[in-house]
């Protein structure tokens, strides 16, 4: 369609709104409750143009101008918002002429009556739409001399979000983002006319992706509490990287100041998180700058860790190995290591002649289907969805791209200036499509109130679930109970995934964990020709397993070394939580433990070597769909802390060895060889990894769930073994939980807030009690750590020892 | 204040909340938050936290969406009114009949400004915007009723039927032209003619219609 | 050529002989409220008529001939409007009745509700038939309790005589052999009756619909329009409870009378509306395009005391200075949008020359804060915040001459821009008060005290 905007012809698709013809121009309009990908609502009246259409006579031809003998263009009488006007053939809009600048004027001279001047006290000074729109559109002066509306200005919303009544602008970003993105409606206008606020009745506002709302509120009503009054935008140093939280491969912003990370913001990657991070994402940060960290190489002297340089650490660790035989050490390194510190680790391994080499946690059945990833723009716009598992702990944003998929929009596609600033297909409570989402898991997880279908399966019982609906695809009768839902609901469900062009199975960390019961879900993919998506446990679980950090045997995978090596190499990993393995820790000939904290393990070690966490490294990951995506170090202070990659060159210098994989660069050159991937050159937003070759490495079972036991680890949005040290978010979650049907918990006379310790396979964990209806009789359900992946163990509540009583609720 | 023992209010009441559950079509169940919330109010006089919740649960909305709703319009209470809740309209064709005026009378009369209930739970004294009675004005709403044409005689009236615990009887006019003074109706309390006092017991509006009001000049 | 004598002139007074009431028959009657009242007078058998011998088309068509126009305040013409409704598909469709009844110097719709709840019934019946629309939903606003409790009788007694529920004017196969109508299954059809809570902007369209769906009533954004997506998102149609009851007598005598009567552009006959110090205030039905002399004088018996202005209809209608130019306009659609006013909802209020005029639009402009959503910028800080500030310090004696020109180009800021027209409806009267009485604001502003001195008419 032709569209003329300030005398610039475009050629735009049908359904643009006016607006984005404006940006697509290089003119400008102001605008502040329009937000890319949410509904467009017009209600900022800031983006007013001049707009008119050529109109056709009764015969269809076009009424021609007198003088010009152009199609005549008839000016709307109103000046137009251009973010609720869609184009049309012949359109002509105007953003310069006197009448619309005096309408912007006079509608930032009206949001500004009631906005406070507190800009040089404000956290978004700098950073605020407001402040940039007010400068380049308004006045400058006020000529409202009276009082501004007085609200309460330090009003916590949350744990994690403060909230500024005065500053808001009414522009709904977040009310909308709440009803349109996760679909969690527990923030709306209260009042009406000039009295309206936003609040909350939710308590602690429930949900899993509240602190989108700090980003795009336009203003500094919202604002993330992390950061409250730490810094100003332009003194804050932007570093856009790949979140490591999980492995959706979420874009996020680490926003860092004087060496500290001071806020983590959501990043854009339209194919991935759109512009959405969950809390877990956004608000753990907060550890990396605890004080317990340890910032130096740490050397065992006379049985105290003394502090030391790489050089001579590395010297003592280059020395000790010498006196053990190569194929008895372990190498084990944590799944969130990026494909660089992977070839760090195998070059290491190499060197050192073991083929004890894993990453941990890793699921039995490895996170590579043999028959080709979902992707998450597909999983956007299936037609029918399978979950097992509860997706909107473990990887936040399939949750979200789930609820895209149930609204039924398409992604949108993107113009010079991004993705659409008014997307006019997107509509405001617009009905969302349960019918084609199935959720199943051994208790009642969150997702499953959008769904059209939830099955409740016994706990453990992924496989026989899965075996029961490939049963019921290959028109036999499944046994009874293994569907956990009706007979009917589990055929619909078959028959939509069976039907739609494309289907998703989303696959969780308790299929995962265990091999038949990941071969299952895979048959049962093949037999309806759904597309499996396996949610892999960490941020580069697949790109660790397509680099080949595995072991060459069972024997030596993570588990098999704890027990068989003599000596062992852990990058953040901490085994010793267990008390029994401590015990065998301790014994070994050599421990080096690469760690950000004095870990259980580190006390246990011989070298501790201070780790960089994921803002402070540089690096690639591939995330659940097979998508490599950038990592990169935030220029914060971490001390002397390195990735795999420094470490493994501090290893070479004092063995005199110049390995692969010691340093970045070295060890894209080796990926370049070895996958034929030039990471060099990854494009912007990220690229295909390639199809994993060769038999599989790894198809070993590391943890193999235990066919049964009493509790139930379920995974958690937060990083479970740190959450003590991201204050935040631990008073926003109250602590990790141990939930207990109310019935259980009252037999044992626990209430909520009580804080237990109750050995969890051997584990003395300390949690908090949480009794819920979510779970099953007669289960209870613990957190998952990197140690301990999700799925079934004993636990011994027998044991269970109460540490602290809540405060009685009167 | 609500405690949170509140036996739920629809509890005893099934029918009627299937009954306004039943008017809206399947995919409506929302359409039933402000029935709901009606028929909580003519009870109580406000609707509590703890109705909200109630309500919210019955319709499938969270509370902050429930109190999202019953914010946005004037007459839902988030606190109880008074037994006789006088609004009064102070609109331009009520103003220009001397709504000001009775508005100041009504201060007096109750020793109330607009958004005050009195101690005891007697009075609550409101101004609201235009009522529709615009040719009859000024007007006084009692509770549901009207009372149009409120002269300073008729507020001393109707202040003697209240302080003596009644419930006024209206007299409405139907307006326009076919309408004179000796056809002024009398109309009975909404609903019949008991209300409930505050202490529960139920007294009976009186009877008689009052036949020097309403009528045209 | 035509000449006069081949074109009956319409009817536009009262005073014709040929004019006779219509809508307001019943009303003032006791017990017209009532099914056997109005049976007895004919009732439902307009209903009849349109539902057993029409199909939807034709009554469609015959609404269209009638030259009805809306008359909730727009008047946009109710065929064509109804004739926007997209072709049948199986979804529910559903026609509203607008019974929000809010704007100042309005009140026809209650006493239509509260003395004839059947002619709005059997209005919204017939519409129910031409749009194929077999839900109805009844918005009364929430203060209208007696109206409320009439509907809500009136429908049960609709029902309970089978002119409500299914198969409405369902037939038996009558006759023999090749004369023999075939049954008929009659209609489905039936009324939600639902209840504001004192919300103005409920009136608006679409923000009814909104709060009829329990949601907070913000108007939505226009297209999708209602025949689109209305209710529940489904094809609906609105109209005003005036409309609905007009219908009933255009398809009972037919769209060429109802036609007769009226002015070129505006056909009919209608319900005004009149306050204000006049001797006998009320509502009155004329012909469309009586002036508002024979409305203020013969029928309301004259100013009780000087005028200066009236404000034609409703207080959202810019005012017009009170002459014997105007007194002698029709009061008509086209008219009135010639002298740059409008007929809205036909709601005239007299302002008395006595009356200080800033302290007539400061109550204006309150109601208007008052009733803001709160939605869109210009209306929240400018309707509901600013400019009643603005008129509080006039009346405060604080006012300078730049306020004046202040308000002035705040009213300019407000027209056009906002999300509905709820700012217009309160920038319009205060711009027509700049334009006739600036007077009265300079004199306000110059000595610190009103031109006219505030003077008591409560009735003893
Ligand atoms: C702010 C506002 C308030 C309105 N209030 C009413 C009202 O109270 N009653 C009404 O019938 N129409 C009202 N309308 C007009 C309606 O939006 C709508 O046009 C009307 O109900 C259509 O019916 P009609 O075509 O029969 O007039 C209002 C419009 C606006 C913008
Ligand atoms: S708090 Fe911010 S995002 Fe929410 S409505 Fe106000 S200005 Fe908009
Ligand atoms: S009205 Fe806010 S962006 Fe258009």
């Amino acid at each position: 369609m032709k569209v003329v905007v300030d005398g610039v012809t475009l050629d735009l698709p049908p359904g643009t709104s006016a607006i984005d013809a404006v940006f697509a121009a290089g003119s400008d309009v102001p605008y502040f409750c329009s937000q890319p990908y949410m509904s467009p609502i017009g209600a900022c009246r800031m983006c007013l143009a001049k707009v008119g259409a050529p109109r056709k006579d009764r015969d269809g031809s076009w009424i021609l101008d007198e003088e010009t003998g152009e199609p005549k263009i008839f000016w709307f009488p109103n000046l137009m918002a251009t973010c609720t006007t869609a184009v049309m053939d012949g359109m002509v809009v105007d953003t310069r002429s006197e009448p619309v600048k005096a309408a912007q004027n006079g509608m930032v001279e009206f949001t500004l009556i009631n906005h406070p001047l507190d800009c040089p006290v404000c956290d978004k000074g700098g950073a605020c739409e407001l402040q940039d729109r007010a400068y380049e559109y308004g006045e400058g002066v006020s000529r409202f001399v009276f009082d501004k509306r007085h609200q309460e200005k330090h009003h916590a919303l949350s744990d994690l979000i403060t909230l500024d009544r005065e500053r808001c602008i009414h522009c709904k970003r977040c009310v909308r983002y709440f009803e349109e993105v996760p679909g969690d409606e527990v923030l709306d206008f209260i009042e009406r006319g000039g009295h309206t606020y936003i609040g909350t009745l939710e308590e602690g506002l429930p949900s899993n992706f509240t602190g989108n709302i700090t980003d795009i509120c336009p203003v500094g009503a919202l604002l993330d509490a992390t950061s409250r009054f730490r810094g100003r935008n332009w003194e804050y140093h932007h570093t856009e990287t790949t979140s490591l939280d999980d492995a959706s491969g979420s874009a996020i912003v680490v926003d860092g100041r004087t060496g500290r990370i001071e806020r983590i913001k959501a990043g854009h990657h339209p194919e991935i998180n759109k512009t959405w991070i969950d809390d877990g994402t956004r608000f753990g940060h907060e550890y990396a700058d605890a004080p317990d960290r340890v910032r130096r190489p740490l050397v065992r002297h006379d049985g105290r860790l003394v502090e030391t340089d790489w050089a001579d650490a590395m010297d003592y660790v280059a020395a000790r190995l010498t006196e053990v035989n190569g194929r008895d050490v372990g190498i084990a390194i944590r799944a969130d290591a990026t494909l660089e510190e992977g070839v760090a680790a195998r070059a290491l391994a190499d060197h050192i002649g073991t083929g004890q080499l894993d990453h941990a946690p890793r699921p039995a059945g490895g996170v590579i289907a043999a028959g080709g990833q979902a992707r998450l723009e597909e999983l956007a716009v299936a037609g029918a969805i399978l979950v097992v598992g509860d997706v909107t702990e473990e990887v936040p944003i399939v949750d979200l791209r789930i609820k895209d998929a149930l609204r039924g929009v398409t992604p949108p596609s993107l113009f010079d200036h991004g993705a659409p600033i008014a997307d006019l297909r997107l509509k405001e409570r617009a009905p969302r499509h349960a019918e084609i989402l199935t959720v199943a898991a051994p208790l009642r997880v969150d997702l499953m109130r959008h769904a059209g279908r939830a099955a409740q399966y016994p706990a453990g019982g992924e496989r026989a679930f899965f075996h029961a609906l490939t049963a019921l695809a290959e028109g036999e009768t499944p046994a009874d109970g293994d569907l956990g839902m009706p007979l009917e609901a589990a055929t619909a469900a078959v028959d939509g995934l069976r039907k739609a062009e494309t289907a998703v199975v989303v696959l969780g960390g308790w299929v995962l964990a265990s091999l038949q019961a990941t071969e299952a879900a895979l048959h049962f993919c093949r037999a309806v020709g759904a597309k499996p998506m396996l949610l892999g446990p960490m941020a580069n679980s697949y790109g660790l397993e397509l680099v080949g950090v595995a072991p060459s045997h069972a024997r030596y995978a993570y588990g098999g070394m704890l027990t068989g090596a003599k000596a062992l190499i852990l990058s953040q990993l901490d085994p010793a939580i267990d008390p029994a393995v401590a015990e065998r820790l301790d014994k070994l000939e050599l421990l080096v433990v690469h760690a950000s904290f004095l870990t259980a393990t580190a006390k246990l070690a011989d070298v501790v070597l201070p780790a960089a966490i994921g803002y402070e490294k540089d690096g690639t990951v591939v995330n659940l769909e097979g998508r490599m995506l950038p990592v990169r170090a935030a220029p914060v202070d971490a001390g002397e802390s390195r990735d795999l990659t420094g470490f493994v060159k501090a290893f070479g210098e004092a063995a005199g060895q110049r390995l692969e994989g010691r340093s970045v660069k070295s060890a894209r050159r080796w990926l370049k060889k070895g996958l034929g991937v030039d990471l060099d050159a990854l494009p912007e937003h990220g690229g295909w990894a390639p199809a994993k070759r060769g038999p599989a490495r790894v198809a070993v079972a590391v943890h193999e769930a235990p066919a049964h036991g009493g509790a139930l680890r379920v995974p958690t949005m937060v990083r479970a073994e740190v959450l003590d040290r991201n204050p935040h978010l631990r008073a926003a979650t109250g602590g990790l939980a141990l939930g207990l049907h109310p019935d259980d918990a009252a037999a044992l006379k626990l209430r909520s807030g009580d804080e237990v310790t109750v050995p969890v396979a051997g584990v003395p964990r300390r949690l908090v009690v949480r009794p819920s209806e979510a779970v099953p009789a007669g289960l209870a359900t613990v957190p998952a750590t990197p140690d301990e992946p999700v799925g079934l163990v004993p636990i011994d509540l027998k044991q269970i020892a109460l540490e602290r009583r809540a405060l009685e609720v009167a | 204040m609500d405690l949170p023992t509140l036996k739920p209010f629809f509890e005893d009441k099934p029918e009627l909340l299937q009954e306004i559950l039943d008017r809206y079509p399947p995919n409506g169940r929302r359409s039933a938050l402000m029935p709901l919330m009606w028929e909580v109010q003519r009870a109580e006089r406000h609707i509590g936290e703890a109705r909200l919740h109630e309500i919210a649960e019955i319709v499938g909305v969270t509370v902050t969406e429930a109190k999202g709703v019953m914010s946005f319009y004037s007459t839902f209470h988030e606190h109880p009114v008074g037994r006789f809740h006088l609004q009064v309209c102070r609109t331009l064709s009520c103003k220009l009949a001397g709504g000001d005026e009775l508005y100041r009378a009504l201060v007096e009369e109750t020793g109330l400004v607009s958004g005050e209930t009195d101690a005891e739970g007697t009075f609550s004294l409101q101004n609201v915007e235009c009522l529709g009675s615009c040719g009859t004005g000024p007007v006084l709403q009692v509770n549901d009723t009207y009372h149009e044409r409120v002269t300073r005689t008729r507020l001393a009236e109707l202040f003697a039927e209240m302080r003596a615990g009644r419930e006024p009887v209206p007299t409405r006019e139907r307006g326009g032209d076919n309408v004179s003074a000796d056809k002024a109706e009398r109309v009975d309390a909404p609903d019949g003619t008991s209300v409930d006092a505050p202490d529960g017991t139920s007294v009976d509006a009186p009877d008689g219609t009052s036949d020097e009001e309403g009528g045209v000049a | 050529m035509s000449t006069v004598a081949d074109k009956p002139a319409a009817i536009t007074s009262r005073f014709d002989p040929r004019y006779e009431i219509t809508l307001y028959r019943h009303v003032g009657v006791d017990g017209a409220h009532t099914l056997e009242h109005y049976r007895a007078r004919g009732g439902y058998r307009a209903a009849e008529k349109a539902l057993t011998e029409m199909t939807p088309t034709q009554v469609i068509d015959e609404v269209k001939a009638s030259g009805l126009r809306g008359r909730g305040g727009a008047g946009f013409p109710a065929g064509l409007k109804w004739s926007f409704m997209p072709p049948i598909d199986g979804r529910q469709r559903f026609i509203v009745c607008n019974a929000d009844e809010s704007e100042p110097g309005s009140f026809k719709d209650r006493y239509l509700m509260e003395d004839d709840p059947h002619q709005l019934i059997e209005g919204m019946l017939i519409a129910g038939w031409a749009i194929q629309a077999t839900i109805g939903v009844l918005y009364v606003r929430g203060e209208y309790y007696v109206a409320y409790e009439r509907m809500r009788d009136a429908i049960a007694e609709a029902r309970a005589a089978g002119l409500l529920g299914r198969g409405v004017f369902a037939t038996e196969p009558d006759g023999e052999g090749d004369e023999a109508t075939p049954a008929s299954p009659g209609f489905d059809f039936d009324i939600i009756l639902h209840r504001g809570a004192g919300a103005y902007i409920c009136g608006e369209e679409t923000a009814l619909m909104n709060s009829f769906e329990g949601l907070r009533a913000n108007p939505r954004l226009k297209p999708p329009f209602p025949a689109q997506a209305g209710v529940y998102g489904l094809p609906t149609t609105i109209n005003n409870v005036e409309s609905f009851c007009s219908v009933v007598h255009i398809v009972e005598r037919g769209g060429a009378w109802y036609a007769s009567m009226g002015t070129d552009d505006s056909k009919g006959t209608k319900l005004y509306q009149l306050s204000g110090p006049v001797a006998r205030p009320g509502v009155y039905e004329m012909p469309m395009g009586a002036t508002f002399r024979e409305l203020i004088y013969d029928l309301g018996g004259g100013p009780t005391e000087p005028a200066k202005a009236l404000i034609p209809g409703g207080s959202s209608t810019p005012l017009l200075p009170w002459s014997d130019e105007t007194l002698d306009l029709p009061m008509d659609y086209g008219t009135m949008a010639r002298v740059g006013s409008m007929l809205g909802t036909g709601g005239v209020i007299v302002i008395p020359e006595s009356q200080c005029m800033v302290d007539a639009m400061a109550n204006v402009v309150r109601f208007y804060a008052h009733e803001s959503c709160g939605k869109c910028t210009p209306c929240r800080e400018g309707v509901a915040t600013w400019l009643p500030k603005m008129y509080q310090k006039l009346l405060a004696g604080l006012g300078t001459r730049d306020d004046l020109t202040l308000m002035e180009e705040m009213v300019r800021n407000l027209r056009g821009t906002a999300f509905c027209p709820l700012a217009d409806a309160c920038a319009m009267p205060v711009a027509a008060s700049f334009q006739h009485f600036r007077n009265e604001y300079e004199h306000l502003v110059d000595h610190g005290a009103p031109k006219y001195p505030t003077v008591s008419r409560w009735a003893e």
